[in-house]
């Protein structure tokens, strides 16, 4: 039987970081199927550890490591399976139908076909560039906050972010989509 | 740096900067948190009864039967295999894409997949298993199968991969809605 106490306690811990956790494991895993299973898994490892987790004096960067840690542990996992299943989120440009398309058509059309182009790029890179470009550049998240959450000293961070940029400027020139 | 490098710099971060994560779906926080305090709690069980087990050998009393009982207690949460899923509606066409990845060209690997009861294959009406002989290229190599669910039971597909006395089962959890 769950105490009623713990649950209303471990929602007032970890509620106010569900959106910044979902989009971090949407940039980590790629697709929704993934996304969902990364979050879950990690609520269950949180509740888990309550009892911690209440003392800990930033529960979002406290969240948000364990979440890299499992994903990075699942994506060993997975790649010593070496038989996976592909979602849509896998195939480049893909995970972008699941996007609310409430502007109107054209632009919206051209947008859409700017991060299709955006996303067969950084799929292009390799997984470590590809993840410090998307959580520096597109999540915001600080070198510091990176090495933090992911172990990777701010050295190793910039020059990672630097060739990834070079390279996406590069391959995003080349097609045209920037200019 | 030139201009044209510095504008293209901009554009790109200003790209990147936009790129969207879809929302969450409607109410699946609240799921989440539910499955979570669920599983959770059976988490915490185990913990507090090997917890407890440590602290009763140090107060050096004889529970053989509650260790007995402790050998056989299901794995925790964490040591269960993930099986991935797919949900697919009755009676309709699903495509599920299968990546098999080979560190070398092989010829004359087999490929058998076999399915639960009520879920069917196109194309190979009335079969459970079904077996190819196919060459894998080095590297990654995609094997899309169309499943259609005839009942409502859903299962576990399983597809094995073998070559010489080698092999690889992959395990897919197929649930109808």
């Amino acid at each position: 039987m769950t105490d009623p106490h713990q649950t209303e306690v471990f929602e007032r811990v970890v509620r106010p970081h569900f959106d910044r956790l979902y989009r971090l494991a949407w940039r980590l895993a790629g697709s929704k199927h993934e996304a969902e299973d990364l979050f879950q898994d990690l609520l269950i490892k949180a509740f888990g550890m309550l009892d911690e987790l209440v003392h800990i004096e930033e529960p979002g960067s406290w969240l948000c490591r364990v979440m890299y840690n499992q994903f990075v542990d699942q994506h060993r996992r997975y790649a010593r399976q070496r038989m996976h299943l592909v979602d849509e989120g896998h195939l480049p440009g893909q995970g972008l139908a699941d996007l609310p398309g409430n502007l109107d058509p054209v632009g919206d059309r051209e947008r859409l076909e700017k991060f299709r182009r955006l996303d067969a790029a950084l799929q292009q890179l390799s997984e470590e560039h590809r993840l410090v470009v998307l959580l520096h550049d597109t999540e915001g998240y600080k070198m510091e906050e990176i090495e933090n959450m992911t172990g990777i000293p701010v050295g190793t961070v910039k020059s990672r972010l630097h060739r990834a940029r070079a390279r996406l400027r590069q391959i995003l020139d080349n097609d045209g989509t920037i200019s | 740096m030139n201009d044209r490098h510095t504008m293209e710099e901009r554009e790109l971060l200003d790209l990147l900067k936009e790129y969207p994560v879809p929302e969450a779906e409607a109410g699946f926080y609240d799921r989440a948190v539910v499955r979570a305090v669920h599983k959770g709690s059976r988490r915490q069980r185990n913990r507090w009864m090997l917890a407890g087990f440590g602290s009763a050998i140090a107060a050096g009393l004889a529970i053989w039967a509650i260790t007995a009982m402790l050998m056989t207690t299901p794995q925790l949460p964490d040591a269960e295999p993930t099986i991935p899923g797919v949900t697919i509606a009755m009676e309709q066409e699903h495509t599920v894409r299968l990546v098999f990845a080979s560190a070398e060209a092989l010829d004359s690997a087999t490929l058998t997949v076999s399915l639960p009861e009520g879920i069917e294959l196109a194309g190979f009406p009335g079969q459970r298993e079904i077996t190819w002989e196919t060459s894998l290229q080095e590297g990654k190599n995609l094997l899309p199968l169309t499943l259609i669910a005839l009942t409502p039971a859903g299962g576990e597909l399983l597809a094995r991969l073998e070559h010489k006395d080698r092999n690889r089962t992959f395990r897919l959890r197929v649930d109808v809605s």
